[in-house]
């Protein structure tokens, strides 16, 4: 008996158009997008139309979530510890400054909270972190 | 005369296909990894830093309630007129610090709608403080 000869064909030529833009997209977002740390949590900050660019910065990170979670230097913790954690970091770099990542639902009364915190562990200002809000 | 044949495309022996694998891969990863947000920032001091050094001029302060008014030093203020208000002030003296006091229940994304505002107005120093309430 013979078998019907199976030819394997070669695959069409048009697969070069197709690895050209799958590099042209990872060069894209290679170049594009920031490689960032994910964060401990979700936070999602106040959108603001103005304010000054900032770079994000790499440490000294306080998040504060809507549900009042805090959380420094990539660790989550409660209020009573963030104060000698923050201290201990100050006291490396006392020219350092404190960058503030909150929940645009935190109310005052919480963020005041973790701002007398930073006070006493001996910051005396702040960077507030906004995104910039989409018209 | 004799035409030369055209050499014949010779298959390349390296397969393409786990290239293409690997770069899919790559291109998977920085999709997921990177982040497309860009940041801003505000600088504030911290409720009560800042005054140690003797100032010229008393602080402003500007309360937030928690149904939406703005009063500038005890005075009502449209929500649109703060920035012009402010700025009468701050042409005096523009090193003037200003008290931001919104009630316990203001959230974030309002306090930092009025801070844009008093920015706007030409403040640069400005901290939040406790309203109560």
């Amino acid at each position: 008996m013979r078998m019907p000869e199976t030819s394997r064909r070669e695959p069409a030529e048009n697969v070069i158009p197709l690895i050209n833009i799958v590099f042209l997209l990872l060069i894209f977002f290679m170049l594009a997008g920031a490689l960032t740390r994910p964060d401990v949590f979700d936070v999602e900050a106040p959108q603001t139309r103005s304010g000054r660019l900032a770079e994000l910065p790499e440490d000294g990170v306080i998040l504060l979530a809507a549900d009042g979670r805090l959380a420094f230097a990539e660790r989550q913790l409660n209020l009573d510890a963030l104060q000698p954690e923050v201290a201990d970091w100050l006291a490396a770099d006392p020219h350092a400054r404190l960058t503030l990542k909150a929940d645009a639902a935190v109310s005052a009364d919480r963020l005041l909270t973790v701002m007398d915190v930073l006070r006493d562990a001996g910051a005396d200002r702040v960077t507030l972190l906004t995104n910039p809000a989409d018209r | 005369m004799e035409i030369e044949t055209q050499p014949r495309r010779r298959r390349s022996l390296v397969s393409l296909t786990p290239l293409i694998d690997v770069v899919f891969i790559l291109l998977v990863f920085f999709m997921l990894a990177t982040s497309f947000l860009d940041w801003r920032s505000i600088v504030m001091d911290l409720p009560g830093a800042g005054s140690t050094v003797a100032e010229e001029s008393p602080a402003l302060v500007v309360s937030i309630h928690a149904d939406g008014a703005l009063l500038l030093e005890g005075e009502t203020v449209e929500p649109n007129g703060l920035a012009r208000r402010l700025s009468e002030f701050m042409a005096a003296d523009p090193d003037r610090q200003v008290i931001v006091r919104p009630d316990d229940s203001v959230n974030l994304q309002r306090i930092t709608q009025v801070v844009e505002q008093l920015q706007a107005a030409g403040a640069v120093r400005m901290r939040l403080d406790r309203g109560g309430r």
